[in-house]
């Protein structure tokens, strides 16, 4: 397999002299192609900035970032990008809004419109295309979000805690949703989250991160069937991975 | 409900000018302004109509240019350091008190009058539109480069519509400011329009007529205002101020 994503010595430092904060790295990490990768840790270990490293959209200070063995100079195009505060304009419809992500990168709506209708299918939004995000719910809001972090086909998606906001039911379900959508694509996915349960159902493999500054403490690979059912969820093996992370926050003195 | 207030309004005005024994040199009831407003009701309309030229023509110079310069000063760091703090110092000087300046320089005709309308409302439209186009969210930001869209595409799809709410409001606050700016231009010096037919009916005694001069004036100032909020319906119908509105 190759690798997707790569990064090498990655640091980040806000600031410069004796205000300077050490954010995160540094960090070496390989990603395969096709992987579910989550990034797990708490609040204000870096995820966030290493995803923005990786989509282009921050610089790192030292090291570099690697995607399909191109180094990551500027804003990345062929990466969807999910943000905690999804990035729905309240002008648009559901539709609308997946569509603007085609529009800003000058791609054809009719070529595409099949494409919209599929994917909204596929997160139960057909019935929902029409309407405006002011006229959703925190979970719908969000899998439209998906809609259009996808509809552009990226190879590589990150996605920064897209279900924190959400009531702990609606993230269950949202989560089979998200895991059906990367099952049909199989696009390379970093997902951000201080989930420990979420990074096990969802990932093949679970980066832990440390705290400030956030440094790749171990990775768990998460040998569980797909699609990750509530079965697997409530299987002896779940819960030895759950323990197994738990022991390394408890470490740290975070949980 | 409101109806009945504003009717009851009225209703006590036009019966307290009798019992109150109110001389009608001071204060004339409703029904006699509306009968002497009626006779003089030509003159009205075209006082209504010079005023009116003056607010739309002060008013649509400032959107004009205002929001350009607006747009213009949010994403250059050098108008923002230079031009920006002379607007907003401006801002701080009374517009209206350089009336009778213009007027002696330009005369008692409409320029002056629609220079006092444009400055009244150049102001708040560019100050709001600065603020307008440096709000966007941090995410639609990085959404919008993530996508590579350019700066132009992004602009159009979404800086624009995302600066609209903001920029109604320096359209509405400018609405208001017109009207009441052309008919104090008009106080100054002038021989036309409102300001100066409401000035010389009061100096002959005649607050029935001056009243029908604020009507007409009122009426001008909230067409004005209805016009920007029914633009404000059309264009931006999903924003929350106008669907509670």
């Amino acid at each position: 397999m190759s690798h997707q994503i790569e990064f090498s010595g990655v640091k980040k430092v806000f600031g410069t002299g004796a205000s300077a904060v050490h954010a995160f790295g540094p960090v070496d990490l390989s990603i395969a192609e096709g992987e579910f990768i989550s990034l797990l840790g708490p609040s204000g270990c870096g995820k966030s900035t290493l995803m923005l490293m990786t989509s282009g959209l921050l610089e790192a200070t030292e090291g570099s970032v690697l995607i399909g063995g191109t180094k990551v100079k500027g804003p990345q195009t062929d990466v969807g990008v999910m943000f905690q505060d999804n990035t729905l304009v309240p002008w648009r419809t559901v539709r609308g809004n997946v569509e603007l992500q085609l529009e800003m990168r000058g791609m054809s709506l009719s070529a595409n419109k099949d494409k919209v209708d599929q994917l909204l299918t596929s997160v139960h939004m057909e019935d929902f295309a029409d309407r405006h995000p002011y006229e959703l719910s925190g979970g719908m809001q969000q899998r439209a979000a998906f809609c259009q972090a996808m509809v552009h086909e990226p190879k590589t998606m990150l996605l920064d805690e897209p279900l924190g906001k959400l009531d702990a039911m609606t993230r269950e379900r949202i989560r089979s949703d998200l895991q059906n959508l990367w099952m049909q694509e199989r696009p390379t996915v970093i997902f951000v989250t201080h989930s420990i349960e979420e990074a096990i159902q969802l990932s093949t493999k679970v980066a832990v991160i440390t705290p400030r500054p956030g440094t790749i403490e171990r990775i768990i690979d998460i040998d569980l069937p797909f699609p990750r059912d509530f079965e697997v969820k409530n299987s002896p093996e779940f819960a030895a991975y759950v323990r197994e992370t738990q022991e390394i926050f408890r470490g740290y003195g975070v949980i | 409900m409101f109806i009945a207030f504003f009717i009851g309004f009225f209703v006590f005005w036009e019966y307290s000018v009798i019992w109150f024994d109110i001389p009608r040199y001071i204060l004339t009831p409703p029904s006699l302004i509306v009968e002497k407003g009626a006779a003089d009701l030509d003159r009205l309309l075209y006082y209504t109509y010079i005023t009116g030229l003056e607010v739309v023509l002060g008013y649509s110079t400032a959107v004009v240019l205002a929001l350009p310069l607006g747009l213009a000063i949010a994403f250059s760091s050098i108008l923002k350091r230079t031009v920006y703090p002379f607007i907003v110092c401006i801002e701080m000087v009374p517009k209206i008190a350089f009336a009778p300046l213009f007027i002696s320089w330009l005369g008692f005709g409409l320029l002056p009058k629609v220079i006092i309308v444009f400055l009244v409302c150049f102001f708040p439209i560019v100050l709001n539109a600065i603020l307008a186009f440096n709000s966007l969210s941090e995410e639609l930001t990085l959404f919008s480069r993530s996508t590579g869209g350019g700066v132009w595409r992004t602009f159009i799809k979404v800086r624009l519509p995302a600066a609209l709410p903001q920029c109604f409001v320096g359209f509405k606050y400018a609405a208001i400011n017109a009207t009441v700016g052309a008919a104090i231009a008009e106080f100054i010096g002038s021989d036309e329009g409102l300001g100066f037919y409401i000035q010389i009916v009061t100096g002959n005694m005649r607050p029935d007529l001056a009243f029908a001069g604020i009507f007409f004036l009122t009426l001008l100032g909230l067409s004005l205002f209805g016009l920007v909020t029914l633009a404000e319906r059309l264009l931006i119908p999903w924003h929350i101020s106008v669907r509670r509105g």
